[in-house]
């Protein structure tokens, strides 16, 4: 009998298990299907190397390189600042702070509430502070919209892979007369590196991919930005624009902007594993 | 010559002691041995003289710690510059994450040494000291994780021995050895004590015996016994000391009779505590508690010569000290 019953909860346990995996991975090769079926009709060299010409987005010639060289920009732009920022906090969460600091521990809550925050929100927010400061849309407004964001992530992964550094490693260090700084900056990220970077692309990942946060704040042009205080198109917008138009040859080319913007995240996270699979294996 | 003086040196873990009143003197360019069984404190002493402590959580230390004549708790002092100079080899060695030429190169660079030349020197002599050269000579690039364990504490002491540091504390650093290893740790240790001073931790009293000049023993994160090697080994004094060292269980002795002593005139308090022998039973145990150092030598002498056996004699608070001893069948 209590045989039994064990049996059958581990059964349901294991089908459970299954499921739940085979539920991912259909997701993931459907969403991959659709969007390479219905963007493949569409994708052809000049998506990636051309920017739209008179009347791309009636079905004319062109592609959607402003759109990807202004999303490399942006996201390329706010994930350095992200990064000027999140390091300073990771290091100062763990290696300066004490343990049940309270400052400590609200910087962490800060972060994991503004990491749930929704990107609409922080485009809102950006706009208000652009309409503040009388800017317009622009490359810079995006990037600093995208960079909030992605800091709470970048930050939250750092704070992870900071706090997983062996005492002895930093007694190490400080037993040769180093202080905090140079512990951190010489050994600590040294050591971490690998997984810092993991944090730092996963949010990259994150800032490429996000409509929202730009809507309002990083405008949208034909053109390959060339100024901090022009407009930038990106391709979640670009994929938005075209979606949305009757005309089915520009809607094939949304897909392919989407499987375009899919093959970059899909190459991140492939970077993000082998840089995490490399970190296994160096760190002491 | 004393190198490191501590004074009456007290360790809270959250509220509960793990060093209580440790009062002791390390001489200059000797070999200082810590011993005692698991958990008595000799890490937290050890981790005491080069503030590697205060990183740790929760910690509250009391007392002075001199190196030098100087007070290294003192608020002005510079930590790091405590750390470059009295050095901590860990119980495990942990290169950094880095070539074996960056390990032993990081303190030197750290403090400011900068140029090829002279840092390859550095590296190079330190080597040397360390007895690993030979052996890592032709691959200083590569890095430090991928040497085998014996050779890691050896490239530890080379770096730690970089920033030429005046005292070298050692934490078991050969209990993570096979022999041959520990052999050459070991004789390393003989050698660089003629420029530095030394202590160690061990557990191995064989070892204590080979290397040590002075010895001190803790027990319970107090300080039992201390002394000259060959003394301490040859005559201990205490009960707890000679199970220690005889490898019996050390067990705490059941008090008899108490006796809280104020010191006054030595002969009176004499008297009082002859008195108190008087009311207990061979084989039962007196502990005299007095509040004065000098008293506690004094004291002990006469009870031994009165025929009765010290069992302990230890510092209990800022001013207090315990003198635990069992009365003797009377002599004829
Ligand atoms: N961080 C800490 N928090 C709380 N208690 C601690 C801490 N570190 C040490 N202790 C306690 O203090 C006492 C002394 O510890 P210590 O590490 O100095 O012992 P030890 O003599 O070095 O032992 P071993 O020979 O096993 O290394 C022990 O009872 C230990 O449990
Ligand atoms: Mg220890």
């Amino acid at each position: 009998m209590g045989m039994n019953w064990r049996k059958i909860e581990e059964f349901f346990f294991k089908t459970l298990m299954i499921g739940a995996t085979l539920i991912v991975i259909a997701s993931l090769v459907l969403i991959l299907a659709t969007i390479v079926v219905k963007g493949a009709k569409a994708m052809n060299w000049d998506m990636l190397t051309k920017t739209p010409e008179g009347g791309f987005y009636l079905g004319k010639e062109g592609g959607v390189l402003n759109a990807i060289a202004g999303s490399f920009y942006l996201a390329g732009g706010a994930t350095v600042m992200a990064m000027v920022l999140s390091g300073p906090i990771a290091i100062y969460l763990n290696i300066y702070a004490r343990k049940r600091s309270k400052t400590a521990e609200f910087v962490r809550f800060s972060l994991d509430v503004l990491w749930g925050v929704p990107s609409i929100v922080y485009g809102a927010f950006g706009l208000t502070i652009m309409l503040y400061f009388g800017m317009k849309a622009s490359l810079l407004a995006g990037m600093i919209t995208v960079a909030l964001l992605e800091l709470p992530m970048m930050a939250r992964a750092m704070d992870e892979v900071l706090r997983m550094v062996p005492h002895d490693l930093k007694d190490a260090s400080y037993c040769l007369g180093a202080n905090k700084l140079e512990t951190s900056l010489r050994v600590i990220v040294r050591q971490t590196l690998p997984a810092l970077m993991t944090g730092v692309l996963l949010a990259f990942g994150r800032g490429i991919g996000d409509a929202a946060s730009v809507l309002f704040t990083a405008g949208f042009t034909d053109y390959i930005p060339d100024s901090l205080f022009g407009p930038a198109a990106t391709l979640p917008l670009a994929i938005f624009f075209q979606l949305q138009t009757p005309i089915p040859e520009v809607q094939d080319r949304g897909y392919a902007s989407a499987l375009i913007l899919t093959m970059i995240i899909l190459a991140i996270s492939l970077v993000v594993r082998l840089l995490t699979r490399w970190f296994d294996r160096n760190s002491v | 010559m004393v190198h490191i003086d501590v004074q009456n040196l007290s360790v809270y873990y959250k509220g509960q002691p793990g060093l209580r009143n440790i009062a002791v003197e390390i001489p200059r360019n000797k070999i200082t041995a810590i011993i005692g069984p698991s958990g008595c404190g000799k890490s937290t002493l050890l981790k005491t003289f080069n503030r590697l402590l205060d990183e740790q959580e929760g910690i509250r230390i009391k007392g002075t710690v001199l190196v030098d004549g100087e007070d290294i708790y003192a608020d002005k002092v510079d930590v790091t510059q405590v750390r470059k100079k009295v050095g901590l080899l860990a119980q495990r060695p942990q290169v950094l994450p880095m070539s074996i030429y960056d390990n032993v190169a990081y303190g030197p660079r750290i403090h400011g040494v900068r140029g090829r030349k002279r840092l390859d020197g550095i590296v190079e002599e330190h080597l040397k000291m360390a007895g690993l050269w030979e052996e890592v000579k032709d691959r200083l690039k590569s890095p430090a994780s991928g040497l085998s364990i014996g050779q890691q504490q050896r490239l530890c002491l080379a770096r730690g021995l970089a920033v030429e540091p005046e005292v070298i504390l050692a934490d078991e650093s050969t209990s993570a050895l096979d022999p041959i290893s520990a052999e050459t740790i070991e004789r390393r240790f003989m050698e660089l004590k003629n420029d530095y001073t030394i202590v160690m931790v061990t557990h191995v009293l064989r070892q204590a015996r080979r290397l040590a000049d002075y010895v001190i023993f803790l027990y319970m994160g107090r300080l039992i016994e201390h002394g000259p090697a060959q003394e301490f080994f040859d005559h201990p004094k205490y009960a707890k000391t000679q199970g220690y060292l005889s490898g019996r269980f050390i067990e705490e002795h059941k008090i008899d009779r108490e006796l809280d002593l104020k010191c006054g005139e030595f002969s009176a308090d004499m008297k009082i505590v002859r008195d108190e022998f008087g009311k207990i039973k061979p084989g039962q145990i007196l502990r005299v508690t007095v509040d004065r150092e000098e008293a506690v030598g004094e004291m002990s002498g006469s009870i031994e010569s009165d025929g009765h056996r010290i069992l302990e004699a230890k510092r209990v608070g800022k001013i207090s000290w315990e003198i635990v001893a069992e009365k003797q069948k009377r002599i004829k």
